[in-house]
């Protein structure tokens, strides 16, 4: 110590070699340690930050699923008030507001500088419209008039790519020229994009008496493209309502087109019905008459000469009229709005209480947010299920059928007047309302995740065609009417599920295989089987998959009654092994009690396994009335037999924990006798009498339990599956026993040696230092493993995806498939669009893994570093 | 004692005397049926892994064993021949007990109701439609195994069962129609190099002509990105596109009249085969991997189709949708992938250790830090894995693509899943493991060495290069190489990063810049997924899905070995120069 002192002071030059060093330290190695210093912290820092950024970047990846929508800026257009508007139409790219006015002009804006431009329109020579309708996707229009004539026509906005705008365009704002008619719009790519209104007007037809005027109308086109059929369905203002069919026909040989129409009256309506819409399917089967008091009259017009008025319904409270009435893509749902401010949507579904023909009925699914005036406008989405609703007030909601959330409430500042349509842009990204005050209100609008909110991850939801509200996942189809549904519930339940059964299988072979290593076999016998039991932990998943599933899963099928047998009878061989064990002499079983008694058990495991294939028949004669398959779906036996067997463990331990307190003292002193055998026999008829009082206790309780309703068929036994969750258990058993059994045993062995000791030496057996010393001490450890065995069961994937059969259901069927988050993330997002809500929502159940294992984990540290803690102090 | 004699009656007299009795331990003190719970639980764990191992080993080592064809007459008269693939016994459904004998059975009922079948595989899918045959024991008349039955490994259709009628060669017919004749074997040689030749031509010299063109191409594209379009560079761009486009042209020509003589050629040797139908099937020579009569086999020559069998297991590539053929490309995307992994991880993984341990401050938030990545080793590898896509492929990449590769937009380069980003995806799930073996390796090296360097003047830095780091090298490779052996047999994550089942071309090849970090790869774990899951006829598929599971384990298991093996012999190394 003096010394260092000495070094580090002033020494006196005579002391030192005369050949001098450096006192100072070479610059390269100040440099060097310099560079190190600052990488490894940068480095240091950086790695940590990163893997933390993980959650980070999931979470920021969710959080649009939750956020709603935003609108844009409003742009204003003033129009002239005196026409009324009887539709409104807006591009795919939103650069021209177009609307269809109750004379037939069609006036069009350009939204940005509200420029008008000069479009075609349809001439109606002076009739009066009475009725419109149209297609859900607004191209395919039909006017009734006051004289009972109807005109079919088309209008779109469609945009085109063109070479270059006319040479005579002029400028209407940063990318758009106009000629005029049309606007054109250079897009980023270099191209010239043409946004113009094209128009068509078909001939007139005679639907109702002349003079008749018609009042409604709706219209589908539907057919072939070589014949189109065209449907509508009319009210005229006599109250009679038709159902009409236009065939086109084009002659080969002339070219000429023919179209012949032919018309039948709906039944049923009463007279003087004052009609305020109509609605029918493109499929044509189905017309729906709305009366201004908000009743409907459903007809099945699935026969077109006969229809039948299938039943009424009463929408709307008395004193409330309906004002809209409209379907949702796929027209299985309507929405409809009252007087009173009121928004609901009904289903059409198949219905066993039904008092209808065709056994469907409306049914009264969702009652909306309502608005605080009446509803006047509504459009349907042409992609999703969003919807938008205007109501008398100004305000204007954009929707969200499945999620039933108002994802904007948007209101121009000066609104005055009343708005007479409203339009939702064909790409979700846009609304238009006119107003009878003679203004035209766009907004862009951006709601990319209208379905998703809390309530319809988690909670119920009753989509279209479902009988009731339900926990389903269902991510995507073919076609955009599909309503896609996003419950993470069943996947949830996927992943609580396997991970249940999988702990059931796993801990109880982990944790007992860790006490008998620590606590019963020679250090040397341990250092063998440890590794061993450590290399399942190496086993890479695919390969438990892979053979869980093609080579397990149809070996169990095929021998599941020897397999069921097989849990019951291999414990119970090992048992009668121990009982006739005890029966050795104490020298020889102290001899043999290393390796011998260790293979021993193995044989024991080998001729359970064998047994239990050999009496398989006639087990599941007894059991499952000779058919495990017939009798687990419940079509064969009965429960009782089963169920007491299930019994039958528990049983046993009730009965050998009573009698342990209540045997006889002369009994105390046969077990103790010197002579094991005597003893051990002794114990052996115990044994089996406690068996025979248990079976027929358990013979009765069973008989109980199915009377109260606690039969384990129809609960968690059920119809069969070949991939099921016995297989997934078991193959996932490989994947968490070596984890439980390493932190286990770890925890087991680094229990002072000296509490073993003492225990030992006050006279303890082995059996009661391990249960009554060694446990206790060591169970936060233990703990911790399971813990971490079960974050490791959490996320496993691969096992999953293979073996389980993907199936998102939600029962406790053992031998019934699941699909957990992990295996539905692993099969679903290589699919999904980057940003879309199914890609968000599989970034949320990545995040809940994260999350739930993260927190299991931390749990498990925190418990296994106190454990530490007390160890070292003892 | 003595106080049992004094007074009898007493209370402790009696507790006294049950003392005296409790001299031999109670029965139930032992716990025997519990402990042999315990030891059974255990007995069944070991059996569980060892049972495992022997059963993918067993299966995997069989596979490539050349199986007798057996030519099985049924009672109806009807024959197929085909290799007996596995035997099982099954419950019939009633039509099946139905048509059998009333002997037959009764002797069912006697065996429990259970009747044996085998499954064979009797091949000829194109004529077939299908690969397995069951065949129910009381059916079986008779089963020979003809002498001269040959299978015939082909390249397209999975392989052949029947026997030779006919041996083309340079389209003279052979007598004999011996394929083991110098002749025909020396014919199939040279019959295999063409074909190897024309692959060459169409996938290599015609790829790489492609390749040539679509640099051409991309390189207009890029000139108009970037001084738009009709501009000086552009044109120039547009030229050498001609040039190279007419290059090509005549290349082309040239490599397509080259294979069109080389099939020419190979259009002459044939052999023609007949099923046991005698239904005729002409199979080109250069088709024919290996054709061979495995009832005439000797010892040698069983030894040697299993191991060229294995030879070509391990260096060819995949054909039939992956269920024949070699997996060399799925090796080859597996090592590269974790060796790209552990470039990343080992440098990251012991800065972070090194941070940790020697820089740091240690306090609270340090050991928060350290719990927090120890548990990160146990999130679940999916979750990494959606990282990886998310972060890595389409923001890090399609960052990269818009930056450096515009002109290919909007067809991805590194903007989707690719080695690179499967190799960084792991080594984050890989860095714990790494971190935790470098800490604690850190932490072993005793505190009077690093006090020792410092003292004698070292800086920090030489102290941890110079003393501690080599201490620590044990422990840094251990957690390295296990690092790598959890990476290797990982899949899930992978499968949303870039893993296909067939990739296009190795991720490493003669075209510049020669690693192609950005494509797309094959690996072992992903190569089990499809095959047994994806494929056509998942039975077809299982042999080689075993022998894919041994190598892969094996890979695992070597990795293992090997950290093991490196800790004591680094540990040796060292233990002279400790004190």
């Amino acid at each position: 110590m003096a010394e260092v002192t000495q070094g580090n002071g002033p020494v006196s030059p005579r002391l030192l070699p005369t050949k001098r060093r450096a006192k100072t330290t070479p610059r390269s190695v100040i440099i060097a340690d310099k560079i190190a210093d600052w990488t490894i912290r940068i480095g240091g820092i950086g790695v940590i930050v990163a893997v933390f950024g993980i959650m980070f970047f999931l979470m920021q990846t969710v959080v649009p699923l939750f956020t709603g929508g935003h609108a844009g800026e409003l742009h204003t257009i003033s129009r002239p008030a005196a026409h009324q508007a009887l539709m409104d139409v807006i591009d795919e790219y939103q650069t021209m507001a177009v609307s269809v006015e109750d004379d037939g002009t069609i006036t069009a804006f350009h939204i940005a500088t509200g420029t008008q431009l000069t479009v075609p329109t349809f001439d109606f020579q002076g009739r009066k419209i009475t009725g419109f309708g149209r297609t859900l996707n607004g191209r395919d229009v039909a006017f009734g008039f006051d004289d009972g004539s109807l005109r079919l026509g088309t209008i779109s906005v469609p945009a085109v790519l063109v070479d270059a705008a006319p040479a005579d365009a002029t400028k209407l704002a940063n990318n758009d020229l106009t000629d005029g008619k049309s606007v054109y719009s250079q897009t980023g790519a270099g191209q010239v994009r043409k946004v113009l209104v094209e128009a068509e007007l078909s001939e007139a037809q005679q639907i109702a008496p002349q003079g008749t005027a018609i009042i409604a109308v709706d219209y589908r086109k539907g057919g072939t493209a070589e014949r189109p059929e065209s449907s509508f369905v009319t009210v005229d203002a006599a109250g009679i309502g038709r159902l009409s069919r236009a065939e086109s026909k084009s002659n080969m040989m002339t070219g000429e087109v023919t179209t012949s129409l032919t018309s039948t009256e709906l039944p049923g309506l009463p007279q003087g019905v004052s009609v305020a819409r109509v609605l029918m399917n493109t499929a044509a089967d189905t017309v729906l008459v709305a009366d201004t008091a908000g009743t409907i009259y459903r007809y099945n017009t699935r026969s077109f000469d006969a229809p039948t008025l299938e039943e009424t319904v009463k929408l709307l409270p008395d004193g409330v009229s309906l004002t809209t009435l409209n379907y949702l893509i796929g027209e299985q749902s309507i929405v409809v709005g009252g007087s009173d401010g009121s928004v609901s949507i009904y289903y059409k579904l198949a219905r066993q209480d039904a008092k209808t023909e065709d056994g469907t009925m409306l049914v009264h699914a969702k009652t909306l947010e309502p608005h605080k005036g009446a509803v006047v406008a509504v459009d349907s989405s042409q992609r999703g299920k969003m919807f938008v609703t205007a109501d008398a007030t100004g305000e204007i909601w954009v929707r969200h059928a499945t999620s039933e959330q108002v994802v904007l409430r948007l209101k121009p500042a000066d609104f005055a007047g009343k708005y007479q349509t409203v339009a939702l842009a064909p790409r979700e990204n846009g609304i238009l309302a006119i107003s009878d005050a003679g203004k035209v209100y766009s907004w862009p609008i951006s709601a990319p995740h209208p379905e998703t909110t809390l309530k319809t991850i988690f909670g119920k939801v009753w989509y279209e065609g479902y009988p009731g509200p339900s926990y389903t996942w269902q991510s995507s189809s073919g076609t955009d009417a599909f309503e896609p549904k996003f419950s993470l519930m069943p996947l949830v339940f996927g992943t609580i599920k396997a991970t249940f059964y999988s702990l059931l299988f796993a801990v109880p072979i982990a944790l007992g295989a860790a006490i008998f290593t620590s606590e019963f076999v020679h250090p040397r016998v341990r250092a063998v089987v440890k590794p061993v039991m450590e290399m399942m932990a190496s086993l890479p998943s695919v390969v438990l998959g892979f053979i869980a599933a093609l080579i397990l899963a149809p070996l169990v099928e095929n021998w599941i009654g020897s397999v069921v047998l097989a849990a019951f009878l291999i414990p119970t061989s090992w048992l009668i092994s121990a009982l006739l064990w005890q029966m050795l002499p104490a020298p020889l079983a102290l001899r043999y009690s290393g390796w011998p008694k260790l293979a021993l058990m193995v044989a024991v495991l080998f001729i359970g396994f064998n047994l239990a294939e050999a009496l398989a028949p006639a087990f599941e004669a007894f059991f499952f009335a000779g058919d495990f398959k017939a009798w687990v779906n419940g079509s064969a036996g009965s429960s009782r037999p089963f169920t007491a067997l299930l019994l039958l463990p528990l049983m046993m331990g009730a009965l050998y924990f009573a009698m342990a307190r209540t045997l006889p003292a002369s009994w105390r002193t046969i077990v103790r006798s010197p002579n094991r055998v005597v003893a051990g026999t002794a114990e052996f008829v115990r044994w089996i009498a406690t068996l025979v009082v248990g079976w027929v206790l358990c013979w009765l309780l069973a008989d109980i339990l199915i009377a109260i309703g606690l039969d384990p068929r129809g609960g968690f036994l059920d119809t069969y599956v070949q991939r099921n969750t016995l297989i997934v258990g078991f193959a996932m058993g490989f994947a968490v026993i070596p984890i439980i059994y390493t932190i286990a045993e770890d925890a087991l062995n680094s229990v002072p040696e000296h509490l073993r000791g003492a225990s030992l030496g006050c006279g303890a057996t082995q059996w009661q230092t391990a249960t009554m010393v060694i446990l206790p001490t060591a169970m936060s450890g233990v703990f911790a493993g399971i813990m971490v065995g079960m974050g490791r069961a959490v996320g496993e994937t691969m096992i999953v995806v293979m073996a389980a059969g993907n199936t998102p259901v939600m029962d406790w069927n053992l031998f019934n498939g699941l699909r957990a988050l992990s295996a539905n993330i692993a099969v679903e997002l290589p699919e999904a669009v980057k940003d879309g809500t199914l890609y968000r929502m599989l970034f949320l159940a990545a995040l809940s893994l994260f999350a739930v294992t993260f927190i299991v984990n931390t749990l498990a540290e925190v418990v296994r570093q106190r454990f530490r803690k007390r160890t070292a102090q003892l | 004692m003595e106080m049992a004699a004094t007074a009898p009656d007493s209370p402790l007299e009696r507790a006294a005397a049950r003392a005296s009795n409790h001299r031999v331990t109670d029965l139930r003190a032992r716990g025997e049926p519990f402990t042999w719970l315990l030891g059974g639980c255990l007995s069944l764990g070991v059996v569980m892994i060892i049972g495992f191992l022997l059963l993918v080993l067993w299966n995997g080592f069989l596979t490539f064993v050349p199986q007798k064809i057996a030519v099985v007459t049924s009672k109806d008269g009807k024959v197929i021949a085909g290799e007996a693939f596995r035997a099982e016994r099954f419950r019939p459904a009633p039509d099946v007990l139905a048509a059998l004998t009333p002997d037959e059975r009764s002797a069912v009922a006697k065996g429990d109701g259970m009747i044996g079948r085998t499954l064979y595989r009797v091949a000829n899918f194109d004529l077939y439609g299908e690969d397995f045959k069951w065949v129910i024991d009381p059916d079986v008349k008779s089963v020979e195994y003809p002498a001269d039955m040959v299978i015939v490994e082909r390249l397209e259709w999975g392989p052949f069962i029947g026997r030779v009628e006919a041996i083309t060669l340079d389209g003279k017919a052979v007598e004999g129609n011996d394929l083991k004749a110098p002749a025909v074997v020396k014919a199939h040689e040279e019959a295999r190099e063409r074909w190897a030749r024309m692959r060459e031509i169409e996938r290599d010299e015609i790829g790489a002509l492609n390749h040539d063109l679509e640099v051409a191409r991309l390189d207009v594209r890029r000139a108009e990105l970037k001084y738009g379009a009709d501009s000086p560079q552009q044109r120039a761009a547009l030229t050498e596109l001609d040039r190279v486009t007419k290059d090509m042209q005549s290349q082309f020509a040239r490599l397509t009249a080259e294979v069109q003589a080389l099939r020419s050629t190979s259009d002459k040797y044939s052999v023609t085969f007949a099923d046991i139908g005698d239904r005729e099937k002409v199979v080109p020579l250069a088709n024919i991997v290996r054709a061979y009569r495995p009832n005439a086999l000797t010892f040698g020559e069983q030894v040697g189709v299993y191991f060229s069998r294995w030879g070509e297991f391990l260096t060819a590539e995949p054909r039939e949708a992956n269920t024949e053929g070699g997996v060399m490309p799925a090796i080859f995307g597996t090592l590269a992938m974790t060796l790209l992994m552990v470039i990343v991880v080992a440098p990251f993984g012991v800065i972070t250790a090194l941070y940790l341990r020697e820089y740091a401050k240690q306090g609270r938030l340090v050991s928060f830090v350290r719990i927090s990545v120890n548990n990160l080793a146990g999130v679940p590898s999916i979750v990494y894995g959606v990282f990886g896509l998310g972060f890595f492929a389409y923001v890090v990449g399609g960052t990269i693509d818009s930056l450096f590769f515009p002109e290919r937009l909007p067809n991805p380069t590194f903007g989707t899943g690719g080695l690179m980003w499967a190799a960084f995806t792991l080594a984050l799930l890989t860095v714990p493991v790494v971190i935790v073996a470098t800490e604690e390796a850190l932490a072993a090296v005793p505190r009077s060495m690093r006090e020792g360097s410092l003292a004698c003047g070292a800086s920090k830095w030489q102290t941890i290069r110079n003393i501690v780091l080599p201490r620590a090298m044990p422990g840094v490779m251990t957690g390295i190489i296990l690092a790598m052996a959890r990476g290797a047999g990982e899949v899930a994550p992978l499968m949303l990063v870039g893993v296909v089942k067939l990739a296009p071309g190795l991720p490493i090849d003669g075209i510049f810049p020669y690693v192609h970090l950005e494509r797309s790869f094959m690996h072992l774990g992903f190569h089990i997924f499809d095959v047994g899951f994806q494929s056509r006829n998942s039975e077809a598929g299982k042999p080689m899905v075993f022998v894919t599971t041994v190598l892969l384990i094996t890979l695992v298991a070597v990795m293992n070995a090997a950290a093991i093996v490196i800790r004591s012999r680094l540990k040796r190394r060292f233990a002279g120069s400790q004190f």
